[in-house]
């Protein structure tokens, strides 16, 4: 195959873009739904409403707040472009804080899900025997919903792979800065360049086969054979 | 949700006991009658009676996994005064349950380790070996506890309790799926060796009798989350009967140790020596054991009987008789201070012409002695 330069970049881009946003999400993702998994109040369906929102809102209505969010003539906008050095709109720190958000949901819901069906039997147990909560989180838990992480972690990456919408609300297509992968085939298609859209179209869906493929296997051999009720089949089962 | 208070934790006026006291403590389930309980730092009490009567509920508020009001101390410290609670990982205790709760996406090993990790009174190393063993443990230690059957998950759940060896050990039905041979054989008796050598604070619920007969001196009973004071055996067991709970037909009995020999144990019950053969538990001579037995292996002669493989007779003076729905007769025995039971068919009854107040031979092998 033949690709260009700009092309190679662009794809350097958005896995750099996937990666970090996965691991950001991961370092969130983890004590958010563990908080929430543990939390007993009515305000706890507001917030996993709030979560689940980038999952059904159309990525444009999500992109426009954001660069509303980022705009220089508000305060917020002021203090995020102090605290980053520079605005955030059309810049590669803005891709990731927006991608942060656009993937919450694909990394929060299958932890949630691991951690409602194992945490609070669990976490009674380890408490029980004089384990401290954090200990609880990453020594029990963790290890319990491994299944779930791989599963987590792999749509995440999938998900930010894909993204579109809200890169071309906030992103625009700078190359080597915001010009991910889906805006260079988009481009090449407006340019009526077949082979080139071809080219990444058909690299971009081997990546993501190959993830998920890769994904399933993970989480089968986490998951020990003969076992019944402690795997975490239903969350794997959004992959399939 | 658990609110912790600084000053929670830290030693109080509120009672000198170094056991456990708890004042006026009220849930949901038991509104009209507060339960108080008073109990010593160390021992090992029962606690039973019918289901869905409030057992899980009591050991729950203890270890302050569900919402209560009133006052909880153990050694000094208030765990919970009013409707403020300490948090349960700092309360010097451990819970068990039914269903094991085993940490998933680790091994048996992993389990023992992280429980014996965040002990407030660590076991030696070659404690914890020997108890490996006894509960039969040491060939599953690599295996992934996803893998491991009902009994098993529950062996593994009780042995991490005790290599976390809290001051204060609840136990909720914890060996409820075990092979009750294995239970009566190596399990008790290794549970009562070990307690005696690290002394806490246990409370054993159980529907099973015999459990609490072999482990316990005295025993809570519970019915519609009514509490009672700690009852001595007999009375519990009238009351299990009464509820048809239990239908324990093994008679605990105590005995002085005489000496142990190569798995032979010889015990002093009145004057008469008794043999009891594959041993689990350690014991010197003078110690008192506690062993059942079961009323069905129990057979009766007029005349005393000759030289036998059957180790063990008993001169006893039959008591009373009690005719039960099978057919059969409950014969009630004396010997030694002691009362035990023995069921036999009616025809014997009848052939040997039994009489109440009447002295016979009790026969019974060295392999019936249970739990010792």
């Amino acid at each position: 195959m033949n690709i260009a330069a700009a092309d190679w970049q662009a794809l350097w881009l958005t896995l750099k873009l996937a990666g970090l946003t996965t691991l950001l999400l991961f370092i969130i993702g983890v004590p958010l739904a563990w908080k929430l998994s543990q939390w007993q109040s009515r305000w706890r369906h507001g917030i996993e409403v709030l979560i689940t929102l980038p999952l059904v809102l159309p990525p444009t209505v999500l992109g426009f707040y954001l660069l509303l969010l980022f705009s220089p003539n508000y305060a917020p906008g002021q203090w995020l472009s102090q605290l980053f050095d520079g605005p955030l709109v059309f810049s590669f720190t803005g891709l990731v804080f927006a991608s942060v958000i656009y993937s919450l949901p694909f990394m929060v819901q299958p932890l949630l899900a691991a951690f409602n069906a194992n945490g609070q039997r669990l976490t009674q147990a380890a408490a029980a025997l004089g384990i401290p909560p954090w200990v609880v989180l990453l020594k029990v838990l963790l290890p319990a919903s491994r299944a779930a992480i791989v599963s987590a972690c792999a749509l995440t990456f999938a998900h930010t792979l894909g993204e579109f919408g809200v890169v071309l609300m906030i992103g625009g297509a700078i190359p080597g800065e915001t010009q991910v992968v889906s805006i260079a085939l988009y481009q090449h298609v407006e340019a009526m360049e077949y082979g080139a859209a071809h080219r990444l179209a058909l690299m971009l869906m081997g990546i993501t086969t190959v993830l998920l493929l890769a994904a399933r296997w993970l989480g089968h051999r986490l998951a020990p054979r003969g076992s019944s009720s402690e795997r975490a089949k239903p969350v794997m089962g959004v992959l399939g | 949700m658990e609110i912790t208070l600084p000053l929670f934790g830290t030693a109080s006026t509120i009672s000198d006991s170094t056991g456990l006291s708890v004042v006026g403590l009220v849930t949901p389930l038991n509104a009209a009658a507060p339960w108080q309980l008073e109990l010593p730092a160390s021992g090992i009490f029962g606690l039973t009676g019918p289901s869905g009567s409030g057992k899980s509920t009591l050991l729950a508020v203890l270890a302050g996994q569900r919402h209560c009001r009133g006052n909880i101390t153990f050694a000094n410290t208030v765990w919970q005064r009013g409707r403020r609670a300490l948090a349960t990982h700092k309360r010097t205790l451990s819970l068990g349950f039914q269903d094991s709760r085993l940490f998933a996406g680790q091994s048996v090993a992993g389990n023992l380790a992280l429980a014996r990790r965040y002990s407030r009174r660590p076991l030696p190393e070659e404690e914890c070996g020997r108890l490996l063993k006894a509960f039969g443990i040491e060939p599953l230690l690599h295996q992934p506890v996803e893998l491991l059957s009902g009994g098993e998950a529950q062996r593994v759940a009780v042995l991490r309790q005790l290599f976390n060896n809290a001051p204060l050990q609840l136990f909720d039905e914890p060996l409820s799926a075990v092979d009750r041979a294995r239970v009566l054989r190596r399990l008790l008796p290794t549970l009562r060796d070990f307690w005696s050598r690290y002394p806490a604070l246990v409370i054993w619920t159980s529907h099973d009798f015999d459990e609490i007969q072999l482990l316990a001196q005295r025993c809570f009973w519970m019915d519609s989350a009514n509490l009672s004071a700690p009852l001595p055996l007999p009375e519990v067991a009238q009351r299990l009967d009464s509820h048809g709970v239990g239908d324990s037909c093994r008679s605990r009995i105590e005995a002085r140790v005489e000496s142990l020999n190569d798995g032979l144990l010889t015990l002093d019950l009145g004057g008469i020596s008794i043999f009891a053969d594959r041993v689990a538990g350690h014991y010197r001579k003078g110690d008192t054991a506690a062993f059942l037995l079961e009323a069905g292996d129990i057979s009766l002669s007029v005349e005393k009987p000759g030289l036998s493989s059957i180790l063990n007779c008993l001169q006893v003076t039959l008591v009373a008789k009690q005719n039960l729905t099978d057919g059969r007769i409950r014969l009630r025995l004396a010997a030694a201070d002691q009362v035990f039971y023995a069921d036999i068919s009616r025809l014997s009854c009848e052939r040997l012409e039994l009489r109440e107040g009447t002295t016979y031979f009790a026969q019974f092998k060295a392999g019936s002695l249970a739990g010792l």
